[in-house]
């Protein structure tokens, strides 16, 4: 039994180290073939990553929202369902922790702000599924583009710097996230989001919550049948993902200098949402795993800059092979999830 | 100078990637056309035995001779190559598939169907029911027919791959006697065409009715081989068990108190909108055990559903102890007093990828013994309750932490009724309580329904074994199309009434 729960842990980790591999060789013949060396480009990209203190604090840096979205699609992935909807859920928890933090001056308030607006961007999606049956993956995708409009318009008008036209209004000084490291871009926001893993990994297995969502989550009728409501999972499940995106995007702007505000074509908050999915899927849905995964596409994004500066890959490239070792890495978890669906 | 076996395994072992040790050398040889019985207690190995043989698992240790040639299956299609197929205990067919569908699924040169392909297939499989005399509906998707007509499509499908080796798991555990009836007149009819068949069953009088040859596992080891004209049902119960098994229950005579649950002009629908329960009424007193006895289908499952809140009630009333409960949910029912074995474990009884003492406790789950500040879950006294439970109830588990689905099907039957009774209900409502679950077990699991209505619970039975409803049941009704034909005591009706009235018609000499 002991050898048991070992092999459960061993065994996606080994599948993952094996896929970054795969992932790593294919993005080096691609390197390779354009004219690239893929030995300076991956060295400059290690280098970048993790090769000092300011490369790991950008790695961590840029792991945070990132985990917290994770964490939005793992447990609506443990409860059954594919919500797809952090994106959108990351833009008001942005947009509410600047006003919040412009009303109140305080963090904590802006934090608060950003979560209120993440289970309301949330509910949605949620309702409409329980009441009317309405895919999820339908619902958050068009809730995704309604956000994106929104908050667009929110951004470049009531929300618009008087003193700056490429941004918002600032997150005024004394809302601020206190930063880890002296001129860094890490900040508290990461220990929130490690902090909110660890909670999501208590709610799923050591709570009564958690077990109901699991079991609604593996199967509907059987959870149905054990006493559970299947459709207050899920509404749960949507609200606790909402959370995790809506302090997504208030950490990021409370947290993350020198802008701590949103850029005006919201660049510095926007493909979160879509990069959760990817660190959820590597990090196989588990709380824990997502924040080794998350890590792991912050230094990948981290690492990209210096691929650029110190070995000349153009920027398209770093995303082309950034892109190849995501979706290696991410095969074994999405063919998990895939099987999960074809067995329904 | 005596014919060289069909099959012949050769000290099979196999060892669980958990450790589990589920064969120890086992030696299994069947004979060209005959039936062959495989019997064991829940969790023998049987199963594991049938998968080795017909490519799903692969053996630990042993070699597998067919017709004396050495072979090595790495797959199900490998043995199909080799003319051996399996149809499993629990079924694998694409619900939303129909039956001529889920039959050339992977078929060798059917990966993308043709018109034609699809044209021939249709023609040979009718060729085929009509050779049998073992009909099925073509072209209705799976998930809306009865599991009677299921089983027959496994079956079918893997016929249909031109198989000299058919193997049977536990086929008769969800059929009716009279679909018992009609599967042994196939399985006859394959024999005179010559073909061989491993059947396995808990029902001795089954295996002692339709096989030539018994082979009985014990813990994964071979007990013996006997021809089964020189076997009685005793001597197999006590190969199996390894002491003499009393195939009789204790129930002493009682006077029912008052009414626990009573039903009111009940109507349910079916899930395709169709009136399944017709307006019934009655009630399930304190200290009885009540029947429903029917060919499956009849709407008993339905009704039950509707009792333990898991489907929309159309018209009508449902009271426990006086409590309207009409539409009440599950949850509300269970801290009643209700407590459900459901007919289905493995879609609604069990969360087959939970742990066992996940599942020891679903449905209790929110009990305070189980939770603690902040609504947390105190694992220590769940895995105590999963433990306590499998001492009670003999399951063979290889612990608390193990996924429930790596348990034999009998030992999932087992753990559902376990935690079902540790409820302590007022209402027990047991659906098919004993479906594959082996002799011993089936025993004690009747007496304990018998203990219960001793302790002066009622309890609702629901089965399509006839004898256990006429063994159990202080009434017993016959249900057919949503109605009750007849509510009538046991000992106050023949078999042949019985059969009567579960074909509709009632007797009124
Ligand atoms: N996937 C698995 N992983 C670990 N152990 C298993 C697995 N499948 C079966 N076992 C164990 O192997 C043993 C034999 O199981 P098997 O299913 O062959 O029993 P069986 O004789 O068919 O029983 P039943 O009559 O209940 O169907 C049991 O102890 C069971 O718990
Ligand atoms: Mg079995």
């Amino acid at each position: 039994m002991k050898a048991d729960k070992l092999s459960n842990i061993m065994k996606p980790l080994l599948e993952s180290l094996i896929a970054i591999i795969i992932g790593v060789v294919i993005g080096a013949v691609v390197l390779k073939v354009s004219g690239y060396s893929p030995v300076e480009a991956y060295a400059a990209l290690v280098k970048g990553a993790v090769g000092s203190i300011y490369g790991w604090s950008m790695t961590l840096s840029s792991a945070t929202p990132i985990i917290l979205t994770g964490l939005t699609f793992a447990i609506s992935a443990r409860t059954g369902i594919f919500n797809i909807g952090a994106e959108g859920t990351v833009y008001f928890g942005a947009i509410a922790a600047i006003v919040f933090t412009n009303m109140f001056a305080n963090p904590v308030l802006g934090l608060i702000g950003g979560i209120i607006a993440g289970i309301l961007w949330a509910l949605p999606a949620a309702l409409l599924k329980v009441y009317r049956g309405v895919h999820e993956v339908i619902s958050t995708i068009m809730l995704n583009w309604i956000a994106f409009y929104t908050a667009l318009y929110l951004v470049l008008g009531p929300l618009a710097n008087p003193n700056d036209p490429n941004k918002t209004l600032e997150v005024p000084a004394s809302a601020r996230l206190p930063l880890l490291m002296k001129g860094s871009e890490l900040s508290l926001a990461f220990i929130i989001a490690i902090v909110a893993a660890v909670i999501t990994y208590y709610i799923l297995w050591h709570t009564v919550l958690g077990f109901e969502l699991r079991a609604s989550g593996y199967n509907e009728r059987a959870a149905q049948y054990g006493g559970i409501n299947p459709k207050r999972a899920i509404i749960w499940s949507f609200v606790i993902g909402g959370i995790m995106s809506g302090l997504a995007g208030a950490t990021e702007v409370m947290g993350r200098p020198p802008s701590y505000a949103i850029s005006q074509g919201m660049a510095n908050i926007y493909g979160y949402g879509f990069d959760g999915i990817g660190v959820s899927l590597v990090g196989r849905n588990h709380p824990i795993g997502i924040i080794f995964s998350g890590i792991f596409f912050g230094a990948l994004k981290a690492g990209a800059t210096y691929m650029q500066i110190d070995a000349g890959v153009p920027l398209e490239m770093v995303k082309v092979v950034q892109g190849i070792i995501v979706v290696a890495v991410a095969v074994p978890g999405l063919w998990d999830l895939v099987k999960k669906v074809v067995r329904r | 100078m005596e014919e060289v076996p069909i099959i012949d395994m050769k000290g099979i072992v196999k060892i669980y990637p958990d450790g589990t040790k589920a064969l120890k050398g086992v030696d299994f040889s069947v004979k060209q056309g005959e039936i062959h019985g495989l019997l064991g207690e829940n969790g023998a190995g049987k199963t594991t035995l049938m998968k080795i043989l017909s490519g799903m698992l692969p053996p630990t240790e042993g070699k597998i001779y067919v017709k004396g040639r050495e072979v090595q299956f790495k797959s199900p299609a490998d043995a199909l190559a080799n003319g051996i197929g399996m149809v499993h205990q629990h079924f694998t067919l694409v619900e939303v598939f129909d039956a001529l569908h889920n039959i050339i699924l992977g078929m060798e040169g059917h990966g993308h169907f043709s018109k034609i392909d699809v044209d021939n297939a249709r023609k040979k499989l009718q060729k085929l029911m009509d050779e049998l005399n073992f009909q099925v509906p073509l072209d209705v998707p799976v998930e809306n027919l009865p599991v009677g007509v299921q089983q027959r499509i496994e079956i079918l499908k893997v016929l249909y791959r031109n198989v000299d080796v058919l193997i049977l798991d536990e086929p008769t555990a969800v059929l009716t006697p009279i679909e018992v009836k009609e599967l042994f007149d196939v399985l006859r009819t394959l024999k005179e065409q010559g073909k061989t068949i491993i059947f396995i069953s808990h029902k001795l009088r089954e295996v002692m009715e339709i096989t030539d040859r018994v082979t009985v596992l014990r813990k994964g080891e071979v007990i013996g081989t006997v021809n089964t004209s020189e076997a009685t049902p005793q001597l197999l119960a006590r190969m199996m068990v390894g002491r003499d098994v009393v195939l009789r229950i204790q129930k002493p005579p009682k006077e029912p108190g008052e009414p626990i649950l009573r039903v009111e002009n009940l109507w349910v629908k079916g899930d395709r909108g169709e009136d399944a329960v017709k307006g019934l009424s009655f009630e399930v007193r304190a200290g009885e055990i009540f029947g429903i006895a029917g060919v499956e289908g009849n709407g008993q499952t339905e009704l039950i559903e509707a009792i333990t809140g898991l489907r929309k009630i159309e018209k009508g009333k449902i009271i426990l102890n006086g409590k309207d409960i009409t539409g009440r949910p599950p949850k509300e029912l269970y801290n009643l007093g209700v407590a459900h074995i459901p007919e289905d474990r493995t879609h609604m009884g069990l969360i087959l990828d939970m742990t066992v003492a996940e599942n020891a406790v679903l449905g209790l789950h929110w009990r305070e013994e189980f939770t603690g500040i902040l609504n947390s879950i105190r694992w220590s006294n769940v895995k105590e309750h999963a433990k306590k439970l499998i001492e009670k109830f003999d399951i063979v588990a290889p612990g608390v932490d193990a996924p429930v689905k790596s348990l034999s099907g009998g030992n999932q039957q087992k753990l559902i009724v376990a935690r079902e009774v540790s409820k302590n209900p007022e209402l027990i409502v047991a659906s098919q309580p004993t479906r594959g679950v082996d002799v011993a077990s089936t025993e004690y699991i009747r007496n304990y329904l018998v203990k219960l209505r001793n302790e002066n619970k009622a309890v609702l039975l629901v089965s399509a074994d006839l004898d256990e409803v006429l063994q159990l049941s202080d009434r017993m009704a016959i249900m057919y199309e949503g109605q009750f034909v007849g509510i009538v005591k046991p000992e106050e009706v023949t078999e042949e009434q019985i059969g009567l009235m579960m074909g509709g018609i009632k007797d009124e000499s």
